[in-house]
């Protein structure tokens, strides 16, 4: 069993015509039940791409996606997994309560039911007496912990990230790191994010996942084995350190074949 | 409190706008030549006799006396009772309108080729002279008669005003509906919301800030389509009528027509106040965002 399961799938957009774009070329990728796994590479390799097969905002052009043991469509039509974007895109005129408890709405839980599961949500993302504020009151990193909050209120299995802390500043970012390790460890949740930073991707996974464009693939997977406890002073050990070459000798080897090549970055 | 002070400078600013148009009609009324300046035998200059240009406290002071000679009318009576009819045909047009052009607006939002289909006959209605359909549409409303309902004159003249109100507000609502960040749009997906659903939870709450000006648009655009209807209709008991028939004693009464200008002003003034009140109210909690 699985909660991600993506067999050769394989994405092009705008096919036939002349700016066909190969976004993804045959891509298999398994996600453990309680895993983190990162996706990383540079910008058009196809991360994003990849989240969003797993998330059925896309269907692949070829291949399989398997969602918590069903089809990744029903598993969107089940609210299997919550989502968060680089921008929190928290909805301004609701208050932060009412932005919690819009996948509940949706899914058309009564009122107190939606109050309490709420309260609990203001609890696990620490900022129970900003309920009744509204977004734009609130910092970038609050922000995205009430992205969080929102995300996880159906309690989904899965959580998906875009870049969910592209936009905050280090300070912050690393802040918010320790919370959403925190989060996941408390809630048991699988989790699949995408980012940019190297860092990043080690402190959090359990495995990095390493992506190259022009066609999008996964070139390189790293297993990070720096255990389940983490904090600050992980970002001193060893391992921490190894894991980070390896994922930069992962892009880097692809970056040389490229600029041998001529092509650009974009 | 950034706000009660802006607003009491807007007002000040307002008010201030006003006394400088007052004060440069009576400066050229004092100063400028009594016949008028020409140039080659063409007037370029208005006249300033009291025929012309009666002063601005005549105007005011034409409130107070009766509509006609031995009435006990007052010419504000008059004018009040204009501007509350007309209002309320302006009101039913606005409202007409309203439903109108959100609809048109969800129409085109949901369906492209709707879009694609209706959007430039919209442009295209709105540069039809508003005179020219006027007798039209009174002719046709005669001719309707669905059971017991009888098409009442004054709905013609509503219905004109909606003519003129819904075209903003289509357009508005439509750019609102259409401004929905991508992000925000896939999470509704990933929440495997309906189009209904992401109707009412996210474009409706996302284009209010666009809605607002296309309803003010809308509300003076409506009063400007009664007043022209019940000129160009003879329609009785409005502002429009009372400026047709004021402007008409001009020659012997040159202060009375103002007075019924004065009312129509108001009146635009008014409906959009309505909506400047909704708009303050319904925006309470957003963050002061620019929409151009």
């Amino acid at each position: 069993m699985s909660a991600v399961s993506i067999r050769n799938a394989s994405k092009v957009f705008n096919l036939g015509k002349s700016n066909q774009v190969d976004a993804l070329r045959n891509v298999s990728l398994d996600v453990k039940p309680g895993e983190f796994v990162s996706l990383i590479g540079p910008s058009g390799c196809g991360k994003s791409t990849l989240l969003r097969l797993i998330a059925n905002l896309l269907e692949p052009t070829n291949g399989d996606v398997v969602v918590n043991d069903k089809p990744a469509a029903q598993a969107r039509l089940d609210q299997d997994y919550g989502m968060a974007f680089q921008q929190a895109g928290l909805f301004e005129w609701r208050t932060v309560r009412k932005n919690i408890e819009l996948p509940l709405e949706l899914k058309g839980w009564d009122k107190n039911a939606r109050a309490l599961r709420a309260n609990e949500m203001l609890q696990l993302v620490q900022l129970p007496e900003f309920g009744d504020h509204y977004p734009w009151q609130l910092s970038g990193g609050m922000q995205q912990r009430i992205a969080i909050a929102r995300a996880l209120a159906a309690h989904p299995p899965l959580l998906l990230m875009d870049e969910p802390f592209g936009a905050l500043d280090e300070m912050t970012r690393e802040y918010m790191q320790g919370e959403l390790l925190r989060i996941c460890a408390a809630t048991r949740t699988t989790v699949v994010f995408v980012t940019h930073s190297i860092p990043e991707a080690v402190y959090l996974s359990n495995r990095v996942v390493v992506m190259s464009p022009r066609p999008g693939r996964i070139t390189k997977v790293v297993d990070v084995s720096l255990g389940g406890e983490r904090n600050e002073d992980t970002r001193n050990r060893t391992v921490f350190f190894e894991a980070i070459t390896a994922v930069r000798e992962g892009l880097r080897g692809m970056h040389a074949a490229h600029v041998g090549l001529g092509n650009d970055d974009r | 409190m950034p706000l009660v002070r802006r607003a009491a400078y807007r007002t000040s600013m307002f008010v201030a706008a006003l006394a400088l148009v007052v004060v440069i009609w009576e400066t050229y009324k004092a100063l400028g030549p009594a016949d008028g300046g020409t140039l080659l035998g063409v007037r370029i200059l208005p006249r300033t006799s009291e025929y012309a240009m009666p002063h601005v406290w005549d105007m005011f002071s034409r409130f107070n006396r009766p509509e006609v000679r031995g009435s006990d009318r007052s010419v504000f009576d008059a004018v009040l009772a204009g501007a509350w009819y007309s209002f309320r045909l302006s009101a039913a047009g606005f409202v007409m309108g309203g439903v109108v052009g959100v609809g048109l607006a969800v129409l085109m939002a949901r369906f492209k080729l709707v879009q694609r289909g209706v959007l430039p006959y919209l442009v295209v209605s709105q540069t039809v002279p508003l005179i020219a359909l006027a007798p039209l549409v009174v002719s046709w409303g005669g001719k309707l008669e669905v059971g017991p309902f009888v098409w009442p004159r004054w709905l013609s003249a509503s219905v004109l005003g909606a003519f003129l109100a819904f075209f903003p507000i289509a357009v508005g609502t439509l750019r609102g509906l259409a401004a929905a960040s991508a992000a925000s749009v896939e999470l509704m997906q990933s929440y495997a919301a309906s189009w209904t659903k992401t109707l009412f939870k996210l474009r409706f709450p996302t284009a209010v800030p666009y809605m607002v000006p296309a309803f003010r648009l809308g509300a003076s655009a409506s009063v400007i389509g009664v007043v022209v209807a019940e000129i160009s209709t003879g329609l009785r008991g409005g502002i429009g009528r009372l400026i047709i028939e004021y402007a008409r004693e001009a020659t012997g009464d040159p202060a009375k027509v103002y007075t019924a200008i004065f009312g129509a002003a108001a009146l635009g003034l008014t409906m959009a106040g309505v909506v400047i009140a909704v708009d303050v109210f319904v925006m309470r909690n957003r963050p002061k965002e620019s929409v151009s």
